[in-house]
C-alpha cells in the first residue's frame, strides 16, 4: 500500500508528557495491551541510569509509564530474544530497523510467525554504547555522566540533559573521528526509517509534542486507525513541508552512511595481515554465533570437531570465521553485536557487512528488507 | 521473562552478565553492556553461567545411614550440631573456597569464632595472603610494558581484553609459560617458555629492568606458594603494578576474611582434626589421601561433588544467583550481587544454615 504520513501523541496527558514526541508508541502498546490484542509488549526500560537500557516485557498496560522516553546508549537486539524466548507470544514490539531487520529475516526462516508480531518502528541514527557515552560525556562535554537525566541524538549532535534542564551538544562528527560516538556499523548503517516494520515512528519532520508515523502495512493502518478510534491516539495530518524535511534529513543520513561504508569496508578495511593478528586472539567462545539473531542452527556446523585441529590455540580462520561467513553472510543485518560481544576486539561486524555488500551489489538480495530468502539459500544453511 | 543484572561467578574478574529468567528459572544469558567491567562481553563461561543454576544441584539434606539418604532439615541440623559438640575446638577443621559471598565469609568467621575453632581458612591456591594495592583494570590497559606470567588470555579472557586494548595501544607485552605455544604467548611481543615455575625467579632477573610505575604484572600461573613468596618483593621494588589474578569469584574476599591455605596446609588440616565442616570446596577431589582419617565430616554446597559422596551430614546450599551479598574481584573491587531465583527443592540460603546451626549449638 502506499505509505501514509500522520502526526500522533497520545490522548492519555501523562503518557504524552513522559513519553517521547508525545508518547505515541507508548500509547499504541497501551491500545493493545488493554484490548488484549497482544499476550504482552516488548521494549526498553531504564535500568540503574540513563546509560542502562534492559529488554522488558510488559504484560499489563500499567507498566507502559515506567517504560517510556528513549535511550540512545542501548545498543540490545531484540530478534533472537523474541524467536528464542517468546516464540509463543503474540507481541508488539519496538524495533530499531536493526532489530526489524533481524525480524525480517527470522520471519522468512520460520523462526519467528510474522502474524502474531506488531513491529512499531522506531527512526534511529544509531546508538551509542554505554561505557562509550560515559567516557566521552567526561571527555567533551565536561561534565559528570551521573549527571545526565536524558540524552537525544538530533541534527547531527549528540545531546545532554542535565537535571537542572541545560543542554549541552556537541557535533557527531567530532565525537566519532576521535574514536567516540556511535557504534561502528551504526555509523555504516544506511536503514534509518524502519519500512520493513508496520509503522515507522520518530521526530523527524514532527512537532514539538506529537510523533511523525509514516504508516507502511495495512496492519500498522489498522493499528492505527483503532487506537484512534478507541481514544488512545489522537492524530492529525503533517504539512508537506514537514514531510519534506524528513526525507531531505534521511537522504543526508543515507550519504553519511556510504561515506562510512567506503571509510570502514574499503580505505581502512584491515589487511589480510592485520586480519591474522585479529584471528589469533580468538578464544573460541562462540559469543559471536550465540549473539548474531540469525544463527539459530540446533546443529551448528562450528562445533563439529572435524572443523577444528588438535593441539590448536587459536581456531583456524578458515575453518571457524570462515564456516560461519560462508553460511550466513549474505544474511547479515549488520546489527554489528558480534563485534559488540567479542572479548577479543575483533571487528567482526565489518567483515560479514563488507561481504553482504558485495553479496547485495551481485544479486540485489538486501538483508532484512528483502521479502524473499536470499538466491542459492539453503534452509541447511542459514 | 525478565532480564535481571548480575555478576558473573566464573572467575575472579568480575564480568557483568544478564540473566533471562522465565519461569521463576535462568534460562539464558543476555548480554550486560552497562557494565564498566566487560562492558556486555562474556567468555564461554560466563554465558553458560546460568547452567550452573540447573545443574547436579543438591536439593535435600542428606545423611549416610548405610548409603546417603534423604532426611529433614531438623534431623540433619541436629546430627551435625550435636557432633560439632561432641569434639573439642582443636579437634575440628573449618574449610572453604573463594565462592562464597563476603557476608557468608564473615558469618563463618563468627561461627568458627564461637566454637573457638582455629583450623579454619579457604583454599587458597598458590597465592598467600597480600596486603598490598593491586593493579586495577584500567592499570592493565593502559599499561606500557605489560610482564604476564601464564596464559591470561584463555584463562580469563575479559582481563586478557585489557592487555589486547594495551597492546593495541603499544604496549610491550612479555609472557612466561611451560608450554612451547599459549594462546597468550601468540600474542605477545616476547615469549618465554620455562622447563618449570622454579626457573621463574631466575629469569624474572633478566626481566627487571624492564618494570617501572608504568608497567603491570599478571601473575596467573604458578605451581607452588614459593614461587609467590620469592617474585613478589622483586616485582614490588620495581614499582609496576601487580596484578594476582586469584582462581574464584570471591577469592579476594575470602583472603580479606580468613586464612589463606595452601594444599600443604589444608593437608596439615586434613589429617589433623577429626570433624571437618566443608563449606563450598571440594577436597576430596584433590587430597582424598589425606581425609581418611576424619572420623565426622559435614559438607554444606550446592552441587554433587566428590566430597559431598564420601560425606555424613550434607547440607544442601544455595548457588550464585539464589543469593544476596558482594563478592569480590581480583583487582579488589567488591560488587553487590541480588537475589534473583530461589534455590530449588529444599535447598537453603548458606548464610541461614550457618545461623541455624550456631542456634542449634546454643550458640549466639
Amino acid at each position: 500500500m502506499e505509505p501514509q504520513f500522520i502526526l500522533a501523541k497520545a490522548k492519555d496527558e501523562e503518557i504524552a508528557k513522559k513519553g517521547e514526541c508525545g508518547g505515541a508508541v507508548s500509547a499504541l502498546f497501551k491500545y493493545l495491551l488493554d484490548q488484549e490484542l497482544v499476550d504482552g509488549v516488548l521494549t526498553l526500560t531504564l535500568g540503574d541510569d540513563v546509560y542502562d537500557g534492559i529488554p522488558t516485557l510488559l504484560e499489563t498496560s500499567e507498566d507502559i509509564i515506567e517504560t517510556c522516553g528513549s535511550l540512545h546508549c542501548a545498543p540490545t537486539m531484540f530478534g533472537d530474544l523474541i524467536s528464542k524466548q517468546l516464540a509463543d507470544m503474540s507481541l508488539a514490539v519496538s524495533v530499531k530497523p536493526c532489530d526489524a531487520m533481524a525480524i525480517n529475516e527470522l520471519e522468512k526462516r520460520h523462526q519467528i510467525n510474522g502474524d502474531t508480531i506488531y513491529k512499531v518502528g522506531l527512526n534511529c541514527g544509531g546508538t551509542v554504547m554505554p561505557i562509550t557515552a560515559r567516557k566521552m560525556i567526561e571527555m567533551f562535554y565536561d561534565v559528570e555522566p551521573a549527571e545526565v537525566v536524558a540524552e537525544e541524538i538530533d541534527k547531527g549532535k549528540f545531546i545532554i540533559e542535565l537535571e537542572d534542564g541545560t543542554h549541552k551538544s556537541v557535533e557527531i562528527d567530532e565525537l566519532e573521528e576521535k574514536g567516540f560516538g556511535r557504534r561502528e556499523n551504526c555509523q555504516r548503517c544506511e536503514l534509518k526509517i524502519p519500512r520493513n516494520a508496520d509503522l515507522a515512528c520518530g521526530n523527524w519532520g514532527a512537532e514539538p509534542g506529537w510523533t511523525f508515523i509514516e504508516i507502511v502495512t495495512e496492519k500498522g493502518k489498522d493499528l492505527v486507525e483503532n487506537a484512534n478510534k478507541n481514544g488512545y491516539l489522537d492524530v492529525k495530518t503533517p504539512s508537506k513541508k514537514a514531510i519534506a524535511i524528513r526525507e531531505k534529513i534521511e537522504g543526508v543520513m543515507i550519504k553519511l552512511a556510504h561515506k562510512f561504508q567506503d571509510k570502514y569496508l574499503d580505505e581502512s578495511y584491515p589487511a589480510p595481515e592485520n586480519w591474522d593478528e585479529y584471528w589469533n586472539r580468538c578464544i573460541k567462545c562462540y559469543a559471536c554465533r550465540d549473539v548474531c539473531p540469525l544463527c539459530y542452527c540446533n546443529e551448528c556446523d562450528l562445533e563439529k570437531d572435524f572443523y577444528s585441529s588438535e593441539n590448536e590455540i587459536a581456531p583456524d580462520p578458515l575453518t571457524f570465521q570462515g564456516v560461519r561467513l560462508s553460511h550466513m553472510s549474505f544474511s547479515c543485518v549488520n546489527c554489528g553485536q558480534c563485534e559488540d560481544v567479542c572479548p577479543m576486539e575483533i571487528p567482526l561486524a565489518r567483515i560479514y557487512h563488507r561481504m553482504q555488500k558485495k553479496y547485495k551489489d551481485e544479486t540485489g538480495f538486501v538483508a532484512g528488507v528483502s521479502e524473499e530468502l536470499p538466491p542459492l539459500y539453503s534452509p541447511e544453511k542459514g | 521473562m525478565k532480564i535481571a543484572h548480575s555478576i558473573c561467578p566464573s572467575c575472579s574478574v568480575g564480568c557483568g552478565v544478564n540473566l533471562i529468567i522465565k519461569n521463576q528459572e535462568a534460562v539464558g544469558t543476555y548480554p550486560y553492556k552497562r557494565h564498566p567491567v566487560n562492558q556486555g562481553k562474556n567468555c564461554k563461561k560466563g554465558r553458560d553461567s546460568f547452567r550452573i543454576l540447573n545443574e547436579k544441584r543438591l536439593k535435600n539434606p542428606l545423611m549416610r545411614k548405610g548409603g546417603l539418604q534423604q532426611v529433614n532439615w531438623d534431623e540433619a541440623l541436629d546430627v551435625a550440631s550435636s557432633q560439632m559438640k561432641s569434639y573439642s575446638a582443636h579437634e575440628i577443621g573449618i574449610i572453604t573456597s573463594g565462592s562464597l559471598t563476603n557476608q557468608e565469609y564473615e558469618t563463618l568467621k563468627r561461627l568458627a569464632a564461637s566454637m573457638g575453632v582455629e583450623n579454619i581458612g579457604y583454599n587458597a591456591g598458590n597465592f598467600h595472603s597480600f596486603d598490598f594495592e593491586t593493579a586495577n583494570l584500567d592499570d592493565v590497559e593502559n599499561s606500557s610494558t605489560t610482564l604476564i606470567i601464564g596464559d591470561v588470555l584463555k584463562e580469563n579472557p575479559l582481563l586478557g581484553r585489557r592487555v589486547i586494548l594495551a597492546h593495541e595501544n603499544g604496549a610491550e607485552i612479555i609472557t612466561v609459560d611451560l608450554a612451547s605455544a599459549t594462546l597468550t604467548g601468540i600474542n605477545s611481543d616476547e615469549y618465554l617458555q620455562l622447563d618449570s615455575i622454579s626457573e621463574l625467579s631466575a629469569e624474572l632477573d633478566k626481566l627487571l629492568p624492564k618494570l617501572n610505575e608504568s608497567s603491570t604484572v599478571l601473575i596467573k600461573e604458578l605451581e607452588t606458594v614459593v614461587e609467590f613468596e620469592n617474585i613478589l618483593p622483586k616485582l614490588r621494588e620495581s614499582g609496576a603494578k601487580i596484578l594476582p589474578v586469584l582462581e574464584e569469584c570471591n577469592s579476594r574476599g575470602a583472603m580479606n576474611h580468613l586464612p589463606a591455605l595452601s594444599k600443604d596446609d589444608l593437608k596439615e588440616i586434613l589429617e589433623k582434626v577429626k570433624l571437618l565442616y566443608v563449606v563450598g570446596d571440594d577436597p576430596a577431589s584433590y587430597l582424598n589421601e589425606s581425609m581418611k582419617n576424619l572420623e565426622f565430616l559435614i559438607t554444606q554446597d550446592y552441587l554433587l561433588t566428590e566430597t559431598v559422596l564420601m560425606s555424613d551430614v550434607v547440607l544442601p546450599g544455595s548457588s550464585w544467583a539464589e543469593k544476596s551479598g558482594s563478592l569480590t574481584s581480583t583487582t579488589g573491587q567488591t560488587q553487590e550481587i541480588s537475589k534473583i531465583v530461589e534455590s530449588p527443592g529444599k535447598a537453603r540460603d548458606d548464610e541461614t544454615i550457618m545461623i541455624e546451626l550456631a542456634k542449634k549449638m546454643g550458640l549466639d
